[in-house]
């Protein structure tokens, strides 16, 4: 108790919470722009933040991690160029909203379910971390390779004109995912003895490609039509009504995204693409998606930023990083003296409940900065075609140099363009193959591992509980539509 | 940033110049030495435990040198185009590369980037030894348990990619004691191998005392040996696997290499400015906060000995696991 009012006292710091202002606003700025990730600017703010002290530091890096994760759904959702991999899911939908002159409600209630999702993370983190980071040590390669199958089962229902266009884009997305040395062979696949490939293809260059070069390309074609200025709608945020219709998808995303977040080896991009599938699937307007729903906003946007707060828990209740981002904030955390561990929890609970705190200011930061700049980011979607999309391509190639500073990763962006282009031409859409990228490289390689441990014998599989159960529910969704055809049946024969 | 680009640009210019007009103008700039910006080049990307190493380094390093010092991150092919970018600079000492076993065991298997003969050893930043690990519930109470069972049958490892630094590690303990050739489970870091070796999925894991240091606290994992020359400090009771007659040591070492044919003062001027860098306060600290010894830091005599000799057991081990074509 003392601990936690301890922390609780540095929501009064003015010191402490200036930086964690600082920390949001440029977690936003950085967030929005393609290229520059939360987890590059911790890692470049690191060596800076030595001298302040741990709970400055601490707070301020978890600052920019939280609002990054929303800052990536601005540029998302205003130009289809997902600022970070997480808000791609955002960029199905919100994009779409924004075409239709709706930006100002997809960014508001990108802001309100972001911040739904983070506060729920945080006070789960706060109840029941040191519990959900025993559930990690539950999950072996079995039981996520178990929720990889979970997640690609709905492949075929989301995004493109028919499933089997989805099922054809799901396969390229697996087929990418393999390139790149084999973990459990050691050997390259499809590099073709290129560096830049023996690694894998990395999915910054491949969104930014698919997403915003490929509208470019669709709006150079589309541009002997008269282009249509929206009226001023676009500046309106979400009322009542709208969070009454996303209620429903904010839970299930929150609930996801802390869990999926919570486990080591999976982030908030996959959080958010199954957040997404399942918001699709509980929803009651399964109609508008595709076509710009504002429930397949709140419900990935919800996830990612819940599992900002999930990634937290094996990071400081087990001292293993869940994302690339808590390996840097892990480490700044032990560069400080700070040794996380089921102990931090009795040892040090002020400084905990101090970063839990921050993480809940930042949250309620860039809710109030989301919402208030939101008609002023709307306004982005009234800009000319002609001004915009070539410098959206400046930001996608600067984007896709960043991380690695790699031109091989330009021209892998500019290849995922073309793609994105024909997909776009020809009635496919880009979701099954991320979905397929994203969970496909995983689904085989925790597969492999699997097989390994259990000496090659599939049977073993079936000593695993949570993996079967989770291979059941996916059968149960993937076969429904036969079993509720069934059912009826029974029932007219009675 | 107008001015700063310009300024390095002229640095760049003045450079070529100098080095078009005569060798011996160089020679006499060489109090100067580093002239301009030095390159720390890395296969890490940002972040990563190696890239915070190399800033970590650079704290103190810019006050020795008088001179900025800037990393760049070359991550593609396991160190490959990291050697790539330190050979297409010149042998000037104004790129150093941060050197892993990754990129000697990259050289073997690839013989089109720069060699381990093109490398100039500077110093030692880390050296983290590994322990052999096993989950708390294991049967295996000592070494002698593991070892006994290593012969009756293949035991499950966990470990980073096959072909990896982890897995010629794992394969030279098996082999010095004398254990059935183990069976590689590979993992995409040390974070995973952890998990799985506490959830029962491997049986044993060679790791770095920071990499599970929450779980040896809790004693969720015990440390059966320690895979070092000596016994460490923060585990006066573990013996070293010398000590129980197998003769094996595994650390993760990170050290400074120039590119061959940079001038022999300039190598002597890096590694005693490196070695001062990395005695100060931060990098101390550092090294103390994340569980390696301060010793980790020497000159290029001992780091390019440990280099040589990996070199040399890394291409035996790929040989007889049949990696190497």
């Amino acid at each position: 108790m003392e601990g936690f009012l301890g922390g609780l006292a540095i929501l009064v710091d003015p010191w402490v919470m200036f930086m964690v202002f600082l920390g949001t606003v440029l977690g936003i700025f950085v967030g929005a722009l393609p290229g520059i990730s939360g987890s590059t600017t911790i890692a470049l703010m690191l060596p800076m933040t030595i001298a302040m002290g741990p709970i400055p530091a601490i707070c301020f890096l978890g600052a920019i991690y939280c609002a990054a994760n929303f800052g990536g759904s601005i540029t998302a959702i205003m130009v289809n160029a997902p600022g970070d991999p997480s808000a791609s899911a955002t960029a199905l939908e919100g994009y779409k909203m924004a075409e239709k002159g709706q930006a100002g409600l997809a960014l508001g209630m990108s802001a309100v379910s972001s911040a739904i999702g983070g506060i729920f993370s945080i006070f789960v983190l706060i109840i029941a971390a040191p519990l959900l980071a025993r559930a990690a040590y539950s999950f072996g390669p079995p039981e996520y390779f178990a929720l990889a199958v979970f997640g690609l089962s709905m492949c075929a229902a989301i995004g493109g004109d028919s499933a089997v266009k989805n099922l054809i884009a799901a396969a390229l997305g697996v087929l990418i995912a393999t390139v790149g040395m084999d973990l459990t062979t050691g050997v390259e696949r499809f590099a073709f003895g290129i560096d830049e490939l023996a690694d894998g293809i990395k999915f910054v260059p491949v969104l930014i490609g698919l997403f915003a070069v490929g509208e470019m390309l669709d709006q150079v074609v589309r541009r002997a039509e008269k282009a249509k200025i929206i009226a001023m709608d676009a500046a309106r945020v979400p009322g009542m009504a709208e969070f009454r219709k996303c209620n429903r998808s904010i839970w299930i995303g929150s609930g996801i995204g802390t869990f999926i977040g919570a486990l080591p080896a999976l982030g908030a991009t996959t959080a958010a693409l199954i957040g997404y599938n399942e918001t699709r699937r509980w929803s009651k307007h399964k109609e508008e998606f595709g076509k710009g729903s504002i429930e397949g906003v709140a419900g990935p946007e919800a996830a990612n930023n819940a599992a900002v707060g999930g990634s937290m828990v094996p990071t400081l209740a087990l001292g293993i990083p869940g994302s690339a981002t808590t390996a840097i904030i892990l480490a700044a955390l032990i560069v400080q003296g700070v040794r996380p561990g089921p102990h931090l929890f009795t040892e040090q609970p002020t400084l905990l409940y101090a970063v839990f705190a921050s993480m809940l200011a930042a949250n309620l930061f860039y809710l109030a900065l989301g919402l208030y700049m939101a008609k002023f980011f709307a306004r982005i979607s009234l800009v000319p075609p002609a001004i915009l999309w070539p410098f959206v391509f400046v930001l996608s190639i600067i984007g896709a140099y960043g991380p690695d500073q790699s031109m091989g990763d330009v021209v892998i962006m500019l290849v995922a363009g073309v793609v994105g282009f024909l997909f776009r031409r020809t009635g496919f859409s880009p979701a099954p193959l991320i979905m397929g990228l994203v969970l496909g490289g995983k689904m085989e390689e925790t597969l492999k591992q699997s097989l390994i441990i259990f000496g090659d014998d599939v049977s073993m599989f079936a000593t695993r509980p949570i993996a079967m159960a989770l291979l059941s529910i996916t059968a149960i969704g993937l076969f429904w539509p036969l079993i509720a055809r069934f059912w009826r049946m029974l029932g007219v024969q009675r | 940033m107008t001015f700063m680009l310009k300024r390095r640009t002229l640095a760049r210019l003045g450079f070529g110049a100098g080095a078009v007009l005569a060798a011996p103008g160089l020679a006499r700039a060489q109090g100067g030495f580093p002239e301009r910006v030095v390159e720390v080049v890395t296969h890490a990307g940002v972040g990563g435990g190696t890239d915070i190493t190399a800033r970590m380094m650079m704290v103190q390093a810019p006050s020795e040198f008088k001179q900025e010092f800037v990393v760049v991150n070359r991550t593609a092919g396991s160190g490959a185009q990291a050697l790539q970018y330190l050979a297409s600079k010149p042998a000037d000492g104004h790129t150093i590369i941060l050197v892993t076993q990754t990129h000697l065991l990259t050289q073997i298997r690839n013989r089109n980037v720069p060699q381990f003969s093109e490398l100039v050893p500077l110093v030692r930043a880390t050296d983290d030894p590994q322990l052999v690990l096993v989950r708390r519930e294991s049967p295996f109470r000592t070494a002698a348990d593991l070892v006994a069972a290593g012969k009756q049958r293949s035991l499950r490892f966990g470990g980073t990619h096959v072909g990896g630094v982890d897995h010629i590690a794992i394969f030279s303990f098996g082999r010095a004691a004398g254990m059935q050739q183990p069976t590689l489970v590979p993992f995409r870091g040390g974070g995973e191998i952890v998990i799985n070796l506490v959830g029962g999925n491997t049986d044993s894991a060679l790791v770095n005392p920071a990499e599970a240091e929450a779980q040896l606290r809790s004693g969720e994992v015990r440390p059966l040996l320690a895979l070092s020359e000596k016994r460490l400090a923060g585990f006066p009771d573990l013996p070293t696997a010398k000590e129980a007659g197998i003769d094996c040591v595994a650390s993760t070492v990170r050290g400074f290499c120039v590119l061959r044919g940079t001038p022999e003062d300039r190598v002597a001027r890096l590694e005693q400015g490196l070695l001062r860098a990395m005695s100060g306060p931060i990098f101390k600290t550092y090294l103390e906060n994340t569980g390696q010894s301060p010793d980790s830091v020497v000159g290029r005599a001992a780091w390019g000995a440990q280099l040589q000799a990996f070199h040399e057991s890394g291409r035996e081990a790929l040989q007889a696991l049949g990696l190497l074509r």
